[in-house]
């Protein structure tokens, strides 16, 4: 059961998801899309609307919070910020993931 | 978010929406600021945006569903819609909702009636460890199935306890029964109560609490007749003492004895017989003391409570060697008994059956009934649903524009799914409201229909008009909810699929709705045809049983219940006297053309029954009923005498040296001849045809002789007269065999006054003849012989009103239904039909053309439903009359009637195909 969500596309985009908020601090989505196409030099390539319903859920789930700001140009923006719930997710979700793609990268290795 | 600022999100839908389209604007928005950076023109950066974006309304629309208030938001939103919707098409809101109304209160009313009869256990705790004793019946050969014996003697209790042990505890309830009470004070009236025999532990093994005072306990199991108190119910204590305390110790007089009231038992406490309400208990050892040593004495049925550990096959399996030998003494003290009737007694089970629900006569009465008409509610219900689901198909097709327009815009297939039913889940909610009112108001009249005035049915159905009675209103509420589905999927579904391109361009892609349009008719023709048989069935039923020759003229006679203070016992001359004034009076008055007495009256269903043996031939496995009735009985009746005479004063010139009468207090006593006085010579008895042809094989059999068992001697009887067969305790039974003897004396006597004058002035006239008889003669019961004879058919009564009506209701219907997808139909073919029309076809022609659509549309049904019934009929064959499972006279009534409704339903949407003029369909698209 765990491991099969462990692996799911919609962890690994949590997962993503975290990392980014873990790294840059809070983000508003379009910078959160930005940073997941960067950090992987654009390898990933979401879908960018997908992203929202994710990021919903997650908060959801609460492991992010959002509030509305007022950015540096005037506009409105739904900044997003990892809660404590989310760091302990990030922390088991990575080492799960780590684990998983070390075991996937050890069979193709003596496939 | 706070709970309070996520409910005012869902009731005021805006904000959650706006922000989850200004977040996407904003990115989209961001995304083309950044690719215009990048050199994009303007126009090109948004669509670029966008379409890394992908489908806006999709997202957003999953992105709400994530959200948990979202989804109540989204609810609102669907019921404001659907609301907005139902306002828009009046006539098809009212429509689906009436038919659906109709349909779910049906279900529910029977349902609460089936509910407190056979499903709802005795309110007592744990009713789940009761247990209740029974046996099978012996049946004569050839006679109608009897029902399950459940009363028992008093000894044969005693062994029951002793042999149990701890293993189990043992209550005793009498059958209860309505009887006269009166309190002391000075020209107080005489009044009805329904009243029944419990042990003093009764209560106490039940687990019912008094309310107020006391209940019993062993110590009112102890002497017989040393404990003269009453607990009364607490429906009674409300109704008749309006909950005065005071009740305590108040006096009532009950037949001969006289009692003190001690407590009032719990309220919602009825006894332990579902169908009736006790008003007052009784303790056992006040029954007649006769009956407390006598093994034969069948009186109570016994209620037990399981020990902790104790299985119902344990507890059989102690009780059942009990029984055996106990049914054993029985077989010995038959000596005429023959061994193959011995077999079976000493073969007797002892059934050892859960007690949750108690045991009434109405449950072994009507259990069946019940059971046949709730089905039939259900096909009523499945037409409703079939019925909404073809005009939401319709309405659909209406729709179908709209639908492609969301499609198009990005709705999701669940989500269109999800609002269409919320639809029809508030046309259900709507519906089973209306439903549950309707079942409140009906409840009460269908309880009526199957009480009588002596066995008056009453129900633990709560009071008022929205009594929390959370079962049935759970029922209601789950029968509306699974409708909405059945009824709502496959329409949703079918909408939902729509093709934006196709739709939008014009292009009507009904053929599929039509189809299932056509699907639904069939299932509607199936069931409505399966209740006009079903309907037609018990209708010529119960006819038939109205016009059987019962033998004798049952109209224009009256039935009046007489009883005295004289004793049975010690005043039997006198009771003779008083019986012979008693005729003599009644026949003498102004308008009376005729009266007789009998003992115990017809059509109540208790006689005393015999084995007729012949010296020299082998003993009867049967036994014949006798019946006691007075000189001038046969002429009273219109019962032809075929040979020989009626009884007269002369012929009851015998001793009565037999047991005292079996009657108790007021049940109407059932006494046989009595014994015989040897030196009086042989018993006058007239015997019917029946029984002449059944055992001397003639019918004229006067002057000759036959022998009854009269304990361990036999009793000789010469045939004075042959009458006519006459039914004698139900219609179905046909003529059976029946014997009389002169009736004697009796305090409780049975009088029929034949009488064009009407009941009213028939008893006022009778009453002052009984009271200056003296004796305290009084009137007890009052009714009509065609009354009574009505009381026998109430099941019948039943199930041809309530299969009636459904089988009207099932086909108003279908035959809607029906019009509604010929109309669509026609509307569909407008064009086909101008074509037609305009190569010259001629209006009947074209009347033909929808008629033959409709007759492929309703032939599967018709034939489908025609198998159903036939499996109904073969179910409830017990529960019919004279008709047999493929009776070409219902399925002749049953064919013409729908056909005929059909044709109805057709001929609308016929005259207007050929009234089409074909230049104006030409031009219609």
């Amino acid at each position: 059961m765990a491991n099969s969500a462990t692996n799911s596309p919609q962890t690994a985009l949590d997962l993503l998801v975290l990392t980014v908020l873990g790294r840059r601090g809070p983000l508003h989505g379009y910078g959160i899309a930005n940073a997941i196409e960067d950090l992987s030099d654009e390898a990933l390539r979401i879908d960018e609307g997908s992203l929202y319903p994710a990021l919903h859920r997650m908060e959801e789930a609460g492991w992010i919070t959002a509030s509305w700001t007022v950015t540096e140009n005037k506009r409105r923006a739904r900044i997003y910020q990892m809660t404590r719930a989310g760091k302990k997710q990030l922390a088991a979700e990575s080492d799960r993931w780590t684990n998983f793609s070390a075991g996937v990268a050890r069979v193709l290795r003596h496939a | 978010m706070s709970w309070f600022s996520k409910l005012k999100n869902a009731v005021h839908s805006k904000p959650l929406d706006n922000e989850l389209a200004d977040e996407m604007s904003d990115h989209l928005a961001r995304r083309a600021a950044a690719l215009r950076e990048q050199g994009w023109s303007a126009a090109d950066a948004q669509q670029e945006a966008s379409r890394r974006f992908g489908n806006v309304t999709l997202l957003r629309e999953q992105s709400r569903e994530i959200r948990p208030s979202a989804i109540l938001e989204t609810t609102f939103q669907d019921l404001r819609y659907a609301w907005r919707g139902m306002l828009k098409s009046p006539a098809f809101a009212l429509t689906a909702i009436l038919s659906l109304a109709l349909a779910v209160g049906a279900n529910t009313a029977i349902y609460s009636i089936v509910d407190a009869a056979l499903l709802r256990p005795l309110p007592v705790p744990e009713p789940g460890r009761l247990f209740i004793l029974s046996n099978p019946p012996i049946e004569q050969p050839g006679g109608p199935a009897g029902t399950e014996n459940e009363v028992f003697s008093y000894p044969l209790y005693q062994q029951f306890r002793s042999a149990a042990g701890d293993s189990a505890r043992f209550a005793l309830f009498s059958l209860a029964n309505r009887i006269e009470v009166q309190m002391p004070d000075r020209n107080a009236p005489i009044e009805k109560a329904i009243c029944g025999y419990v042990s003093g532990d009764a209560f106490d093994i039940l687990k019912v609490p008094p309310a107020l005072g006391r209940v019993f306990s062993s110590e009112e199991d102890r002497v017989p007749w040393g404990a003269p108190y009453l607990v009364i119910s607490y429906d009674y204590w409300q109704r008749r003492f309006h909950g005065d305390p005071r009740v305590l110790g108040q006096r009532v007089q009950i037949g001969r004895h006289a009692y003190s009231i001690v407590g009032v038992a719990r309220q919602g406490f009825f006894g332990v017989e579902p169908g009736k309400f006790v008003d007052i208990w009784m303790p056992a050892m006040m029954y007649s003391k006769a009956s407390f040593a006598n093994s034969g004495w069948n009186w109570f049925r016994i209620i037990g409570r399981l020990g902790p550990g104790v299985t119902l096959t344990s507890l059989h399996a102690r009780l059942q060697p009990v029984f055996s030998a106990h049914e054993d003494e029985v077989v010995k003290s038959y000596p005429t008994m023959p061994p193959s009737i011995q077999k079976l007694f000493r073969a007797q089970p002892l059934h050892v059956r859960p007690g949750a629900i108690g045991a009434s006569h109405f449950q072994s009465t009507f259990a069946r009934p019940l059971w046949i008409v709730l089905g039939v509610a259900a096909g009523i219900l499945l037409i409703a649903c079939a019925n909404v689901a073809s005009l939401l198909l319709a309405r659909a097709t209406a729709r179908s524009a709209e639908m492609a327009m969301r499609i198009s815009l990005g709705a999701g297939r669940s989500r269109l799914i999800r609002q269409l039913l919320t639809e029809s889940l508030l046309l259900s909610t709507i519906a089973g409201a209306l439903g549950w009112a309707f079942a409140r108001l009906s409840v009460p009249i269908l309880v009526g229909a199957l009480s009588t005035e002596t066995d008056p049915v009453r129900f633990a159905l709560s009071p008022g008009f929205f009594g929390a009675d959370s079962r049935v209103l759970l029922f209601c509420a789950a029968v509306s909810t699974v409708a909405a589905v059945f009824f709502g999927l496959l329409p949703a579904w079918q909408s939902s699929g729509a093709q934006p391109m196709r739709e939008l361009h014009g292009i009507r892609v009904a053929s599929g709705r039509l189809r299932m349009g056509r699907l639904f008719v069939a299932i509607q023709v199936a069931f409505s045809f399966t209740l006009i048989i079903a309907g037609a069935s018990f209708l010529f039923s119960l006819r038939n049983l109205l016009n059987v020759d019962t033998g004798f003229n049952p109209h224009n006679v009256s039935v009046i219940h007489i009883s005295t203070d004289l004793s049975d016992i010690t005043q039997k001359p006198e009771l003779n006297v008083f019986q012979d004034e008693l005729q003599r009076r009644a026949e003498a008055l102004p308008g009376v053309q005729s009266a007789a007495i009998s003992q115990g009256a017809l059509f109540y269903g208790n006689y005393w029954s015999s084995q007729v043996i012949l010296p020299g031939k082998p003993l009867p496995n049967r036994e014949e009923p006798a019946m006691g009735v007075s000189p001038r009985y046969f002429y009273m009746m219109h019962i032809p005498l075929l040979a020989g005479r009626e009884f007269e004063q002369r012929d009851r010139d015998y001793h009565h040296t037999g047991p005292p009468p079996t009657a108790v207090d007021d049940a109407p006593a059932l006494e046989y001849f009595g014994n015989e006085d040897p030196d009086k010579g042989p018993r006058p008895t007239i015997v019917n045809q029946a029984l002449a042809r059944r055992y001397f094989g003639t019918d004229n059999a006067v002057g000759k002789m036959f022998q009854t068992p009269d304990g361990d001697k036999l009793m000789s009887h010469e045939i004075i007269g042959v009458v006519g067969n006459t039914s004698y305790g139900s219609l179905r039974d046909g003529p059976e065999p029946i014997m009389y003897g002169v009736v004697r004396g009796s305090s409780y006597v049975a009088m029929y006054v034949r009488s064009t004058l009407d009941l009213g002035s028939v008893v006022k006239m009778v009453e002052r003849e009984t009271e200056s008889i003296g004796h305290g003669t009084r009137i007890r019961e009052i009714t009509t012989l065609d009354t009574l004879i009505g009381n026998t058919l109430l099941r019948e009564k039943l199930l041809a009103g309530i299969g009636g009506v459904f089988a009207f209701l099932g086909l108003l219907l279908a035959a809607i239904g029906l019009f509604g997808l010929l109309n669509y139909s026609v509307t569909r073919r407008t064009k086909e039909i101008g074509i037609r029309a305009a190569l010259g076809a001629r209006p009947p022609a074209l009347v033909f053309l929808v008629l033959k659509d409709m007759f492929s549309m309703i032939a599967a049904g018709l034939v489908t439903g025609l198998l159903g019934s036939l499996a109904l009929m073969t179910a409830v064959r017990s529960l019919l009359f004279g008709i047999r499972p493929l009776d070409p006279l219902v399925m002749i009534t049953a064919a013409a009637v729908f056909l005929t409704a059909a044709l109805v339903a057709g001929g609308l949407p016929a005259s207007r195909a050929a009234s089409i003029d074909p230049m104006t369909a030409l031009r219609h698209e």
